[in-house]
């Protein structure tokens, strides 16, 4: 119970001031609570100040501006603002969980594909006979060392890895939907490796491609040795 | 956002459109365009300038570096009321030691008016319910800005009784917005 808390909050609250911190019990909160969606539903009492606006304009260009972490910011008050920022930022990250995220696929932007995967000791290693890959057939391998998803449009070969870039669950391969999907968090990619869906605050990135070649009726993915033939 | 869930779906998977929205062109069209609904919705929670000035900025300045320009309006709209309620909810922990209010999950586009507050239709519901002075008293110091005098003066009562008036008011009110009171 702090009855002088209250008072003290609601008289602020009403004269435009900012209220100050106490610890209010159960119906005190609920006293405040009503207090703020009274002054809240006063008409057009929440425009925001074009002073304010200007202002805050102003700092963010100053932030965004910044050169990343190393250098000092003009002000001191400015590196405590980045600061906050950026916690509260990762804490956000941490709550837009539940939100449908941003997903990437812009050309432009984000590299279309993560790039070539290339193994140090890398081998060509058989996937599958020619025969068993026509045209438009997504084929499933299993290395040990790698596992993947080789196909053949107009005659060419491609491959990509098949394990999610989020937080590496296998993915598989839905025909009728023509895409690869991850079992634990409803990220697809298209069978060449873009993100076609997701759920989490930041888009994964797209699947690596493998080099594939075809030798003597036999489609070969340039893969690391197997875990138990050590290079 | 149309109409158009599968109502047993956990959470609806949104697909890259294959022409992608080619959402805010830089920062500063971010900004322009969600400043308004943004501050609105912390004023609607927190109600007071001071507050809800310092919350929108935290939010803008928490939220515009890591975002993302490839992301739609509606993603980044969504983005910043994440960013919103994570902020908002510091605040309470931070100055009252409890969740007074909160940003919810809701179907509405975070920029519409029922996203934004439904602080009106609640206030409207609670007031109704309250006897003709109490509604009066709530009205004049709330909604209408008046001072404890004003009010006093215009209710024909001494500032001393305005003072119990709108204390009694308020608990009052605050009993019905909670679903106790009459």
């Amino acid at each position: 119970m702090n009855a002088r808390g209250l008072r003290r909050y609601l008289d602020d609250l009403l004269a435009g001031r900012r209220p100050k911190a106490f610890e209010p019990n159960d119906f005190e909160a609920a006293q405040i609570r009503t207090a703020i969606e009274l002054r809240a539903a006063r008409p057009g009492g929440d425009e925001p100040r074009s002073e304010f606006l200007t202002d805050l304009q102003r700092r963010l260009a100053e932030q965004m501006s910044d050169e990343p972490p190393d250098v000092p910011p003009k002000h001191s008050s400015t590196r405590r603002q980045v600061i906050v920022g950026t916690s509260a930022a990762a804490a956000a990250a941490v709550a837009a969980v539940s939100i449908d995220r941003a997903v990437i696929g812009h050309p432009g932007e984000a590299p279309a594909l993560a790039g070539q995967l290339t193994p140090n000791d890398g081998s060509w290693q058989q996937v599958a006979a020619s025969s068993q890959v026509p045209d438009g057939r997504m084929h499933p391998f299993d290395l040990g060392s790698l596992t993947g998803f080789v196909r053949r449009v107009d005659g060419k070969l491609e491959a990509v890895s098949g394990v999610c870039t989020h937080q590496g669950c296998r993915l598989w391969f839905d025909a009728p939907e023509d895409r690869l999907r991850c079992p634990c968090h409803s990220t697809s990619f298209s069978p060449t490796g873009h993100v076609l869906t997701h759920q989490l605050p930041i888009a994964p990135k797209p699947l690596p491609t493998l080099m594939v070649r075809e030798v003597d009726g036999a489609i070969e993915v340039l893969a690391p040795p197997r875990p138990d033939e050590p290079a | 956002m149309t109409a158009h869930h599968d109502p047993v779906g956990p959470r609806p998977l949104r697909a890259v459109p294959a022409v992608p929205d080619t959402g805010y062109p830089d920062w500063e069209a971010v900004y322009q365009d969600n400043v308004s609904w943004l501050y609105r919705t912390l004023f609607a929670r927190v109600g007071n300038r001071a507050d809800a000035e310092d919350l929108t900025a935290e939010v803008f300045l928490a939220a515009l570096r890591p975002l993302r320009l490839t992301a739609s309006v509606g993603e980044v709209r969504a983005y910043l009321r994440a960013t919103a309620r994570t902020v908002l909810a510091a605040h309470w922990r931070e100055t009252l030691g409890r969740e007074i209010t909160s940003i919810e999950d809701i179907e509405q586009p975070p920029d519409s008016e029922e996203a934004i507050s439904t602080a009106p239709q609640r206030v409207a519901h609670v007031l109704d319910r309250l006897p003709d002075r109490y509604r009066r008293i709530l009205e004049l110091r709330f909604l209408r800005g008046n001072s404890i005098k004003e009010s006093a003066a215009e209710l024909g009562t001494t500032v001393a009784n305005a003072k119990v008036l709108q204390h009694r008011a308020l608990r009052l009110a605050a009993q019905v917005n909670d679903g106790g009171g009459p």
